[in-house]
């Protein structure tokens, strides 16, 4: 078998952000040989650029000092518009507190306050201020910790591989095949149980926060070996990023007290949520600046301004010396004396590989956790500061599971059956015309933003879903001329194209099943929400003839009555 | 405008005729040449929001991030980056020069091999190490001491002032500005137990001693953060240890 590298490990995490990093952690813990594979290295994951914290009921803040887990499960789950699994919502906010002062006691520089515990700030959404936060580099602070908990203890890392399939026989994973990105070689990966952590589908959309490796391949490796992905029509779209690169600009921002203002200079918010105002969950911000806009109340009819100056020159550097530094970099002025031009942009996929509370997806011995995975606790719209939260305890518990795996080794000559197969199909990409991926992309990201923004209907939707047919079929015509071994981002550029066609679609198909209003999925032909008919999970798999299939599944309730909901 | 591009060993570099505007940054003109012109060319990036430390190269001899370089900044940056540039004609006029940082080795084009200078983050053990019973809650910190913290945790790993340090490569095993910033961030870090004996994890004249001060690792980060203050009271606070004895 020249040339052919088959590593063998009892749990094998695909990507190296926060949830894949805790997850490694906690199977190593448990005593399993665990390793990372990365397609970068892992202090470029996207968990680095999360900005504004991490939600727990500590009660630190004198306006939180009753909080409990209840109070942050319900804020929680009417946030997700009533469609988010309530014990799994229990799970993340019972456990919240533990997992933060896990992360404290490894390390992470939190930010304080005057009696030295960690400081709390209020976010959208929340009834009290709950999130605790390291200025406003949280992601960046906690994914140091973790990489320097992981290498502390050896885990075993494999930066720079791309993963271009699973190896599944049978509804089994074993393991699953690389593209050493640095030597252009094919290696195999051979183990008990592989745990997707591979971050969300942001980047199949124009005006995105998202970092560009952000490409949806978690989704499509699983979703193609027959996984299920739940609730893939809902996309959060940040009410503020920096308009021309779509950075985030931190809810933190308008939690410490910053506005939104129009073109007539008015606090608009006042109109559309009256008590919470700038701090209504992100929708429903995010929809208020799209509505303004289109009434011409914008700014050059593209976005309006977020006022940081009420807080104070001290305040801001003390809080949020990383906005200020991105407004400097990347759009010149100072947010001390001067107004931020914003405009929504995609920022979160609720929607991902569909498993159960701890990381099982519907194929044995294949998990999944963090923003890749949908188990749900965002339900139709997440609230700030639930997401690393989310990594946390959800990457522990199915590092937990898959660290006790105790499954047989799995079979080594499937590995290498479907290493032979990916050999080929590279060949075929070779030998394919060449195609100009970049124009490819840029089509599909258009037709996305376009047609399943913010405000989707029917029409526009069909129309979008038609295009990409469209585009998935002139990707299966081409071909790369690039054959260079090292390095060879265009072959890179060209799967992960592949990944994200995939992965639009089933945004698209569950969009346009789901005929009502919910969350950040807000249709004008349905402007409603409708629990009678669609109080449920969407769920996108293949059917018997590997053909795409929707079926919906129930949403566990039991701690909340559903009601709606007013801000 | 000319962009010349280095693309590798044999100082071979290759030359690219692109329109580009003033808001355009570096990350961009490299994408843009990547997809519509040569799509060998290799270089790294991710998150394109100066946060996550992928795209340092050299611009026009200044060590940068490419992302948060627009083309309009690179004339006042010659100012502040005196020291770095090239040699005269390098650099095509009007035009712009990319080249990989030094000091690593190249893997392609831009492209460098990170090992080196992650290797002494293991090396040093930066990762805290816990009580063996810690309190229940969080440790109590002062403000105070957070934002000494701070000042060191917001290093992005980039190695930008690996690439500017001229200790590096010039002194056999030196850990470099950002490690050695990362293990004082440590030694300060009072939730570990005896942090001082951080300061003799590197009390060696390729260690703590070999910097010379020429402070390239506080001009060249893109966070701010002051290497060159951590190794002086770490050299500081050891000599202190001395005296004690």
């Amino acid at each position: 078998m020249v040339g052919k590298i088959i590593h063998e490990h009892d749990v094998l995490v695909v990507g190296g952000g926060l949830a894949g990093l805790r997850a490694a952690v906690e199977a190593h813990d448990n005593g399993a040989d665990a390793a990372v594979v990365s397609k970068v290295y892992p202090l470029r994951s996207h968990s680095v650029a999360a900005q504004g914290g991490i939600n727990a009921a500590l009660g630190n803040n004198p306006g939180s000092k009753d909080d409990s887990w209840e109070k942050h499960a319900f804020d929680t789950v009417k946030g997700s518009a009533y469609l988010a699994d309530q014990d799994a919502v229990e799970a993340l906010c019972r456990e919240a507190p533990a997992s933060v002062i896990e992360l404290e006691h490894w390390g992470t520089v939190f930010s304080r306050d005057n009696e030295g515990k960690l400081a709390q700030r209020p976010f959208g959404g929340a009834g009290v201020p709950r999130t605790c936060y390291a200025a406003d580099r949280t992601g960046h602070n906690l994914l140091n910790t973790l990489f320097e908990q992981a290498s502390s203890r050896g885990i075993k890392f494999y930066n720079e591989h791309f993963v271009t399939s699973l190896v599944v026989n049978n509804n089994k994973c074993a393991g699953c095949i690389t593209i050493d990105i640095q030597t252009g070689e094919l290696h195999g990966f051979s183990s008990k149980s592989l745990i997707l952590a591979t971050g969300g589908y942001g980047r199949i959309y124009e005006r995105s926060t998202n970092s560009l490796i952000n490409t949806a391949d978690g989704h499509a490796l699983a979703y193609r070996c027959g996984a299920a992905l739940k609730d893939m029509e809902f996309v959060q779209f940040h009410p503020t990023t920096l308009y021309g690169s779509n950075i985030l600009i931190t809810e933190g921002a308008r939690g410490e007290g910053a506005h939104l203002i129009n073109s007539e200079g008015e606090r608009f918010m006042f109109k559309y949520a009256p008590e919470a105002k700038e701090l209504a969950p992100r929708d429903i911000v995010a929809r208020s600046i799209m509505e303004e806009i289109e009434k011409g109340l914008g700014y050059e009819g593209e976005y309006v301004y977020l006022d940081l100056r009420p807080l104070g020159a001290e305040k801001i550097k003390e809080h949020l010396p990383g906005i200020r530094q991105i407004a400097r970099d990347f759009a010149n002025l100072d947010p001390v004396e001067e107004l931020i031009p914003v405009q929504p942009g995609q920022h979160y996929s609720m929607g991902g590989i569909n498993v159960n509370i701890d990381g099982e997806t519907n194929i044995e011995g294949l998990l999944a956790a963090g923003e890749c995975a949908c188990v749900s606790v965002h339900g139709a719209n997440r609230l700030g500061g639930n997401s690393l939260l989310e990594t946390l305890v959800f990457g522990k518990k199915a590092g937990k599971r898959a660290g006790s795996n105790d499954r047989e080794s799995v079979r080594l000559s499937n590995v290498k059956n479907v290493l032979d197969r990916e050999q080929e199909r590279l060949e075929t990409i070779f030998s394919g015309k060449g195609e100009n991926t970049a124009a490819l992309m840029k089509e599909m990201k258009k037709t996305v933003y376009g047609k399943f923004g913010i405000f989707r209907n029917e029409e526009k939707m069909h129309e979008g879903l038609n295009n990409l047919y469209r585009l998935q079929k002139r990707y299966s015509g081409a071909g790369l001329n690039h054959r260079g071994k090292k390095y060879n981002q265009a072959l890179l550029k060209f799967l992960e194209l592949g990944y994200m066609l995939e992965i639009a679609e089933a945004v698209a198909v569950s969009a346009l099943e789901r005929k009502e209003s919910r969350g950040s999925h807000y249709r004008a032909d349905f402007p409603n929400r409708d629990d009678d008919s669609y109080l449920k999970h969407t769920i996108f798999i293949k059917d018997h003839k590997n053909r795409p299939s929707i079926t919906f599944s129930p949403v566990r309730s039991g701690l909340f009555p559903v009601k709606e909901r007013d801000y | 405008m000319i962009i010349r591009i280095s693309r590798g060993a044999g100082d071979k570099y290759d030359e690219y005729n692109v329109k580009v505007s003033q808001e355009m940054t570096v990350l961009d003109i490299l994408f843009h040449i990547q997809g519509n012109i040569d799509e060998t060319l290799a270089f790294r990036y991710s998150c394109r929001g100066a946060v996550c430390g992928s795209c340092a190269i050299l611009i026009n001899g200044m060590p940068l991030l490419a992302c948060k370089t627009p083309v309009s900044r690179i004339d006042e940056l010659n100012n502040v980056y005196e020291v770095f540039l090239p040699k005269e004609g390098k650099v095509p006029e009007d035009g712009m020069l990319l080249e990989p940082i030094p000091k690593l080795p190249v893997l392609k084009d831009l492209v460098v091999d990170w090992e080196p200078f992650f290797e002494h983050f293991r090396k040093l053990e930066l990762e805290l190490k816990e009580y063996s019973n810690p309190p229940e809650k969080e440790y109590l910190l002062g403000k105070d001491q957070v934002r000494e913290l701070e000042k060191y945790s917001n290093c992005i790993s980039c190695a930008l002032c690996w690439s500017a340090c001229p200790m590096v490569g010039d002194v056999e095993g030196y850990p470099g500005p950002a490690a050695l910033a990362k293990l004082y961030r440590f030694y300060l870090d009072p939730r570990e137990p005896g942090n001082v004996g951080r300061l003799y994890f590197a009390n060696r004249d390729f260690g703590w001693w070999a910097c010379d001060f020429y402070t390239n690792c506080r001009k060249v980060c893109p966070k701010g953060v002051p290497p060159n203050i951590a190794i002086g009271k770490a050299q500081n606070q050891l000599k202190n240890e001395e005296d004690k004895k």
